[in-house]
């Protein structure tokens, strides 16, 4: 489910007549609008949130009323604002996440994709880096996560780390694979003729013509830390407990669906559902922007 | 000569074992990298040890000596076979996780399944059907790929077929508690029960797996679909259809040339979703209570196993190697050009 962003980029070529078929369909502009809400609830949230989203509130397992929204979980503590509360945290994960990766994989998408094939000794390492990376893809990235961070330690920054890192080899590949493409163009070679520096033309002509497909997949790495966040909580291995977040909540949940009560699991679930969702409707309109062009 | 038709594959697989020996050294500097005294994880956090004590568990679990010796010792113990013992139980790694990987291939062989028979029967309609409605549906279904976790859709479906309609067990488990399971033949426990003839087993374990395949076939269909028939759209357009049908082949013939001319990519995905699908299975071992490999690399996750998280790290990586080069293989055989030295783009 999550990485998969890489062959879909790779097919794009050929995909162009489907999304051109396609009527009417909503302004790319206005694509944006759910995942604004969903920041405004995350930035807002836990300001006027009614109940401490960390503390007993109330009786275990109350079902949905007027004084729990959601109802309460089987520790007491009022789901409507636990969800709230999730919300900045899993937002906060997939934005740093969404940063650090890019950044990362633009950044050694253009050392490799400019010195792989150059004839001198810098380009035997960087052909090294390019296949370890490739390697690095073939584990599984939740199993890597898993196994990861049980081995560094479950902190948030150490969270961001790990999936940055294990995230931005997608954003790399992409980047490199457009750098092969701009480095035989013949533009670059008129800004080595007019005596530009090899990095002023990196910074002004390769990288702006090579990021596109890496700032288009930004939304798939969003998804991609904000689902996989909450599959380590879901699996008891993510942040600590008593801080919210929506695969925890999940995973407590689950145990209370067994016995009829739903809402504990059902409102995380549906929240983590609208985020991811959202992410996708947006991502959809970046890259079929480009499509329809 | 006869070798140099075959080097394309030959070439591929002669590739593997240089990758799981990258990775295994990867993996030994990840866990020598680790924040902290390993030898002092061992002994747990509040053990106070004396300086042979030390010495004993250093040497016990490769700890001793320098860097390259340590290293050395790991992979003549890893061609052997031998992943070293649980920190925990002090069990062999290699042996606790080669009872319970059977199980959790059988897992995900069959969610594979499952997935590229969604993805055949949903690109077929919506290729075929385009105006249907049911067609418009699974387009929106298939667009809209890897929105919905595959354990929230377990929990969803767990709550519509186990507490509210009652047509599927509870999740605990593959079998009901009566039911008495024979001795493993090859740890797969829905193949091992045809293979014994215990069908009463069988039928057990189907009325308990129903609900994770479904959970599968929504989770990872999708994709597979939206790539599937982003592909069969482009060739079936494409001059070669046009002509076959203009000379007369008969439908089903074409479609089954379109078909074959659009797998190559979706193969491909078919390689990558392996990974995910092994990282799902894990999530969905947990919320049914299956026995597998996940509930063992939890266990160990939350005692900080050491031995036991690099074996199954390592063991994952070595299954998705293998998958990634029998995919690659597979779309080598699809679609010839593909072969190194073929002449076609990279």
């Amino acid at each position: 489910m999550t990485l998969i962003a890489t062959p879909t980029t790779e097919a794009a070529p050929h995909a162009a007549r489907t999304v051109r078929r396609r009527r009417g369909g909503v302004n790319p502009r206005l694509r944006v609008v759910p995942l604004a809400v969903i920041a405004l609830v995350g930035l807002a949230g836990p300001l006027v949130v009614p109940h401490d989203p960390e503390t007993v509130v109330g009786p275990p397992s109350a079902a949905p009323g007027a004084a729990h929204w959601f109802g309460t979980d089987s520790a007491g503590m009022d789901v409507f604002s636990r969800t709230v509360a999730a919300t900045g945290t899993d937002l906060l994960i997939g934005l740093s996440v969404m940063v650090v990766a890019t950044a990362l994989g633009i950044a050694f998408g253009l050392v490799v994709g400019m010195n792989e094939a150059r004839d001198s000794w810098w380009a035997t390492p960087t052909r090294g880096l390019a296949r370890l990376v490739d390697l690095v893809q073939a584990v599984p990235f939740l199993i890597a996560v898993i196994v990861i961070l049980s081995l560094y330690g479950t902190g948030l920054v150490a969270m961001i780390v790990v999936l940055s890192l294990l995230l931005s080899p997608v954003q790399f590949r992409l980047t490199r694979s457009e750098v092969l493409r701009v480095r035989g163009e013949a533009y670059l070679d008129a800004a080595r003729q007019a005596g530009y520096s090899e990095v002023r033309l990196v910074v002004r002509h390769v990288l702006p013509n090579a990021v596109r497909p890496a700032l288009e997949n930004t939304t798939v790495m969003f998804g991609a830390a904000i689902i996989a966040v909450a599959g380590l909580g879901f699996l008891g291995v993510g942040l600590a407990p008593p801080t919210p977040e929506w695969g925890t909540m999940i995973s407590t949940g689950a145990a209370e669906i067994m016995m009829g009560r739903w809402w504990s699991a059902v409102f995380p679930a549906a929240a983590l559902a609208a985020a991811v969702a959202a992410v996708v409707f947006l991502s959809t309109a970046l890259v079929g922007d480009d499509r329809v062009r | 000569m006869r070798l140099a038709r075959h080097r394309w594959w030959l070439a591929r697989l002669a590739m593997l074992p240089v990758h799981l020996a990258v990775f295994a050294v990867a993996v030994f500097f990840l866990v020598r990298l680790m924040p902290g005294d390993p030898v002092l994880t061992i002994a747990g956090p509040n053990a106070e040890i004396d300086q042979a004590t030390y010495d004993r568990i250093a040497a016990d679990y490769g700890f001793d000596g320098s860097v390259g010796e340590q290293l050395v010792g790991y992979l003549g113990g890893l061609v052997g076979g031998d992943l070293g013992d649980s920190l925990v139980s002090q069990t062999s790694v290699a042996a606790e996780l080669s009872t319970r990987l059977p199980a959790t291939l059988e897992l995900v062989a069959l969610g594979m399944v499952v997935a590229c028979l969604t993805a055949l029967v949903a690109s077929y309609i919506v290729v075929t059907r385009p105006r249907t409605m049911v067609a418009r549906v699974l387009r929106v279904w298939a667009r809209a790929a890897g929105a919905v976790p595959e354990f929230v859709i377990g929990v969803a479906l767990i709550t519509v077929t186990f507490v509210w309609l009652r047509i599927a067990p509870a999740p605990v488990g593959l079998t009901d508690r009566r039911t008495r399971v024979g001795d493993p033949v090859t740890g797969a426990p829905l193949l091992d029960s045809v293979l014994t003839g215990r069908f009463d087993v069988t039928a057990s374990i189907l009325a308990h797996l129903w609900v994770p395949l479904v959970v599968m076939a929504l989770a990872f269909g999708d994709l597979l679909t939206k790539h599937l028939v982003s592909q069969l759209e482009t060739s079936i357009d494409s001059p070669v259809t046009r002509f076959r049908a203009a000379v007369g082949v008969p439908r089903r013939r074409i479609l089954l040339s379109v078909y074959r001319r659009a797998l190559p990519a979706p193969v491909t995905v078919l390689g990558v979703m392996f990974g995910a699908l092994l990282g799902g299975v894990v999530l969905l071992e947990t919320l049914f209570n299956f026995q597998g490999l996940g509930q063992y690399a939890l266990a160990a996750s939350n005692a900080v196993d050491l031995t036991a998280l690099q074996g199954f790290l390592l063991l994952t990586a070595a299954v998705s190697l293998v998958v990634f080069l029998v995919t690659d293989i597979a779309v080598m055989l699809l679609d010839p050009r593909r072969r190194p030295g073929a002449g076609g783009t990279r």
